[in-house]
């Protein structure tokens, strides 16, 4: 029990002081919602030419994301030659599968990825939290039942980090923005050897 | 959309004039471009491929690929070059808008992305020794295997398309059909791969340049 308690306390203080390791200073929370502009224009097809590198194997292919209503997203990925490998419909937290090519159909991959894309198509969601150092705003909020800390710097939203137990799991960097599309993603995880990278393709 | 199309009640006799005479002309204009073919016409298309195939000893080509996905606002286009040396060694290499290149020989599976290279061996994968023998044999346009496809052969703007759907289970799971359009000289001009989900990729050929030496360069890796 005294254990139990002892582990508790110590991933509670983790997790607070995630901001503060960074230098960060709690504020007064503002009520608008947490924002992500980079998949939010219907009228935008959002094609990405994407490396994915899981543990010692890389492969490429092309990743497109289509906003089709209110918190409603598509995502594609296909070679590029043009099969398509997995097909995913994404409303509100909802998540469907519309297609997967049965080498990837395995529980834990389509776990992962539904959880990353969840954060990156992520447009609105509530603000749990805000802390500031000079001009970096970070804020807090939760997705799929996981913290989520939003950094933006010169107001635009750079980072966007994963925490559980108090340590970044999974970290989604945004570069190279111009018309509020991040030309540049990088998807990296910390807690096994997963990165994807992706490069804007569109016109 | 759909329920609005559908809604007749409240149409007026123009409305509905106008739409006989658009869905007229729609479905005979459908009916004109796409004829099918007798047996006599099929059987000499088969033999003009075959023959033309036969002598076929190199292809270099521009090619434009267009991946249709139901859901976006328009096609993901994409270009390169197509290097093809009998009998059976192909190099698709895109330079816009990404530099990516694979390269089929000595059955295996080259890849270039971008600089970042690798190879996969096809021997081991079924699906993709399928996909690598279509490919060739969709190049040369002679994929006419009855006890691999059921075929289907169609007539359109004095051209002619082939209908290929694959009998196997594994490979129709991955592409339900190839639709391989020939000029008149039985070259191949455009090859459509049709998804389970009707999403579909046309690649359309240009610049065809048929049996000129090809640097053994470019198909190294």
């Amino acid at each position: 029990m005294r254990f139990f308690l002892i582990s508790f306390i110590l991933v509670m203080a983790g997790c607070a002081s995630y901001p503060k390791k960074n230098g960060f200073e709690k504020v007064e929370a503002t009520n608008s919602p947490v924002q992500n502009p980079y998949f939010s224009d219907t009228s935008i097809d959002y094609v990405y030419k994407a490396k994915i590198d899981v543990f010692d194997t890389s492969f490429g292919g092309i990743l497109v994301v289509k906003k089709l209503g209110p918190a409603s997203h598509r995502i594609a990925f296909t070679t590029e030659m043009g099969n398509t490998l997995f097909d995913f419909s994404f409303i509100e937290d909802q998540f469907t599968v519309n297609s997967i090519l049965k080498d990837l159909d395995r529980k834990i991959l389509i776990n992962i990825l539904r959880k990353d894309f969840t954060a990156l198509i992520r447009e609105q969601n509530t603000l749990q939290e805000q802390y500031q150092k000079n001009d970096e705003y970070l804020t807090a909020t939760t997705i799929l039942g996981k913290k989520h800390f939003y950094l933006y710097e010169n107001d635009h939203l750079a980072r966007i980090t994963r925490i559980g137990k108090g340590i970044p799991k999974v970290v989604f960097q945004f570069s190279q923005i111009n018309d509020n599309i991040a030309h540049q993603i990088k998807i990296t995880h910390s807690n096994f050897k997963l990165t994807i990278a992706l490069n804007a393709i569109m016109d | 959309m759909l329920k609005r199309f559908f809604s007749f009640s409240n149409s007026t006799p123009e409305r509905l004039f106008t739409f006989s005479l658009l869905s007229l002309l729609f479905f005979s204009g459908t009916a004109l471009a796409q004829i099918q073919m007798s047996t006599g016409e099929a059987t000499a298309l088969r033999a003009k491929v075959k023959a033309q195939a036969e002598v076929t000893k190199t292809i270099s080509s521009d090619f434009t690929q267009y991946k249709h996905l139901d859901f976006l606002s328009n096609d993901i286009k994409s270009k390169g070059t197509l290097a093809f040396k009998a009998p059976n060694i192909v190099k698709w290499e895109y330079t816009t808008p990404f530099s990516y290149s694979v390269l089929f020989k000595d059955e295996k599976l080259f890849i270039n992305d971008n600089g970042s290279k690798s190879d996969m061996d096809l021997g081991s994968n079924k699906v993709f020794k399928q996909l690598n023998q279509l490919i060739t044999a969709s190049i040369r346009g002679d994929m006419f295997d009855d006890t691999a496809f059921e075929i289907r052969y169609f007539t359109e703007n004095n051209n002619s398309l082939v209908h290929f759907m694959p009998k196997d289970e594994q490979f129709a799971a991955f592409i339900k059909a190839f639709h391989i359009n020939f000029n008149s000289e039985g070259e191949v001009e455009a090859v459509k791969m049709i998804e389970p989900s009707d999403d579909y990729t046309q690649i359309v050929f240009s610049n065809r340049i048929q049996n000129q030496p090809i640097s053994d360069a470019v198909f190294s890796h």
